[in-house]
């Protein structure tokens, strides 16, 4: 196992989409904070959200974040969700991967497991270069949200940085399992990080319509927010907890099915 | 009738029992297919396209569950994962690489995601083969077709494989590459090592292969050592002759004639222990005037589909 996720690393690691998908989380929070820096926001054009965040460059990255895991974080990790199996049939290299002596839950396994790490490795290289580039542009100090009495040292940001980054990653978890899930099924890894864009953009969608009621609960982004409260509150809001279990039956079914799927796989391509 | 083969039974490597695929209610892509290739043999898998062979080889290294039958490989019943597939060596319907990889790595990854340790692969002697020179240190997507099936087959190479299952290994090649293959399987075949390859090319496997197993539309034809089915002792002849009716009232009254059959511009005669300058006489004898006479061996009708047109009308 451990030989077979070295070599799916390696080929993994070198493919241009891995790097230029990495690429793109880091570039992104480097130039906004750039834009902000060179024009800051004024709190009297009703730009709040931006004028806080750059109160401090600790502030930037939870900014950033809650921008980012709406759909460019979606989209990087559902392109690494539909890569993992369907990537390699796209190439035709899946049937020779197979003809190795190893069970394919054992290649399923290698391949989750390095989609989950692209995951999380994306969502930390995020808050991480905005945590950076926010530092640099604005400085790294504490803040004090008058509004809520609530004060934030310079530790508190940085541990809520790293909650709330850990939070998506795991928010995000079932629309990686579920392109993972596509993968299996399909020979075109755009189809299958589309169907993962898909979940994740109609999740939402459906979020937003408030008669729905308590179904609202069981959508995979509902609390895909959750952790803003870390910040002007200082303990962890409920909605995290719920944020936490939610994925946990959307995860395991989507990958029970994609290992059912992927054993009894006619592997033609 | 083809003599028997009196040599002992081997051991058999490959082997196919009442095998069949049915992709969807209309797609019967394998069917009821029995053979079995014995320790030794260079096996020849030969049909039209269409007739099954890639999905049989797949069956066979565990790419494709089979819907009836089973298959084994190396004495163990196929299922994905077998451990025995370490000791085949495999290229399934061309060579796919992961394309920004270089070719070397490719295969050193390939190799080692069983967990083998690099040091124990063939890498000389495959690369020898593959001939691929200063290019292995190149990414694959710059490869040109042939040069992908060439590192294909080295990597078929590099566990110094009992079996060998190949599937077209010369498609995309140019004839001196061909060439080099075909002297390829002999050598590996005198090693010692078990080959079953497949081909559209009945010129291909005559040459190479000691068995063939002839299929068309999923079913088995033939199969056999080559010398007994591509003898003559069987044989079937083409004719051209002036009267066509007149031609098969002669042929009715000569003995050791079998079927007779119309096709566009003349007749096959399927004949039994009569030659042809005997045929061409009892002919003419008749009054019937022959403006040519072909052999047709059974083996290339089967191949050229004919065989199961015959079983459809």
């Amino acid at each position: 196992m451990i030989a077979l996720l070295r070599s799916e690393w390696a080929k993994t690691i070198r493919r241009p989409r891995t790097y230029v998908a990495l690429g793109f989380v880091m570039l992104i929070p480097a130039i906004v904070a750039l834009a902000l820096w060179a024009n800051p926001p004024d709190p009297g054009d009703g730009d709040r959200f931006f004028y806080t965040a750059t109160q401090t460059g600790l502030l930037f990255p939870a900014a950033m974040l809650r921008i980012m895991s709406r759909l460019v974080l979606v989209v990087v990790l559902a392109l690494f969700a539909g890569d993992a199996i369907a990537g390699e049939a796209s190439t035709g290299n899946l049937r020779y991967m197979l003809l190795r002596p190893l069970g394919r839950g054992r290649l399923l396994a290698a391949k989750l497991i390095i989609a989950a790490v692209l995951a999380v490795g994306a969502s930390v290289l995020l808050t991480a270069t905005a945590t950076v580039a926010g530092g640099l542009a604005f400085g790294f100090q504490p803040i004090e949200f008058e509004i809520f009495f609530v004060d934030q040292s310079v530790g508190n940001l940085i541990g809520h940085i790293g909650m709330a980054t850990a939070y998506v990653a795991w928010t995000l978890a079932t629309v990686v399992a579920f392109g993972f899930m596509i993968s299996t099924m399909t020979d075109s890894p755009a189809a299958a990080a589309g169907a993962a864009v898909g979940l994740g953009v109609t999740s939402q969608i459906l979020n937003e319509i408030e008669s729905l009621g308590s179904i609202r609960d069981y959508l995979p982004t509902r609390y895909l927010d959750a952790w803003e409260g870390l910040f002007w509150s200082n303990r962890i809001p409920d909605d995290m907890y719920s944020g936490l279990v939610l994925p946990i039956p959307w995860v395991l079914g989507f990958v029970a099915v994609a290992w059912w799927w992927f054993r009894r796989k006619d592997v033609l391509a | 009738m083809p003599e028997t083969d009196t040599r002992p039974p081997g051991d058999p490597v490959i082997e196919a029992r009442a095998l069949s695929k049915r992709f969807s209610a209309a797609v019967l892509a394998v069917d009821d297919l029995s053979f079995v290739v014995e320790r030794g043999q260079v096996c020849g898998m030969l049909g039209p396209n269409g007739a099954g062979k890639t999905t049989t080889l797949r069956m066979l290294v565990g790419l494709v569950r089979p819907t009836g039958g089973d298959a084994s490989l190396l004495g163990d019943r196929v299922r994905a994962g077998l451990p025995s597939l370490a000791r085949v060596g495999t290229l399934i319907e061309g060579a796919a690489f992961v394309p920004q990889l270089r070719g070397l790595t490719n295969l050193r990854l390939w190799w080692e995601s069983g967990g083998a340790h690099w040091e124990d692969a063939a890498v000389d002697d495959a690369l020898a083969v593959a001939g691929l020179g200063d290019a292995v240190h190149r990414k694959v997507k710059t490869y040109s077709h042939g040069m992908k099936q060439r590192l294909g087959i080295a990597r078929a190479l590099l566990g110094r494989p009992e079996a060998l299952v190949l599937d077209e290994p010369t498609t995309g090649l140019d004839p001196q590459e061909i060439r080099e293959v075909r002297r390829l399987l002999s050598r590996l075949a005198e090693q010692g090592a078990t080959i079953l390859l497949s081909s559209h090319l009945l010129s291909e496997v005559e040459q190479t292969c000691t068995h063939l197993v002839v299929m068309d539309r999923g079913r088995l034809v033939a199969a056999g050592p080559t010398a007994d089915l591509m003898g003559n002792a069987d044989a079937s002849v083409y004719l051209e002759v002036d009267d066509r009716d007149a031609a098969e009232r002669v042929l009715a009254s000569i003995a050791g004639v079998g079927q007779v059959q119309r096709e566009v511009g003349g007749l096959t005669v399927d004949v039994h222990g009569l030659t042809r300058p005997e045929l061409v006489a009892a002919l003419v004898h008749g009054g019937v005037g022959v403006q040519t006479i072909t052999a047709r061996r059974r083996l290339e009708d089967a191949f050229l589909g004919l065989v199961g047109e015959e079983h459809a009308r």
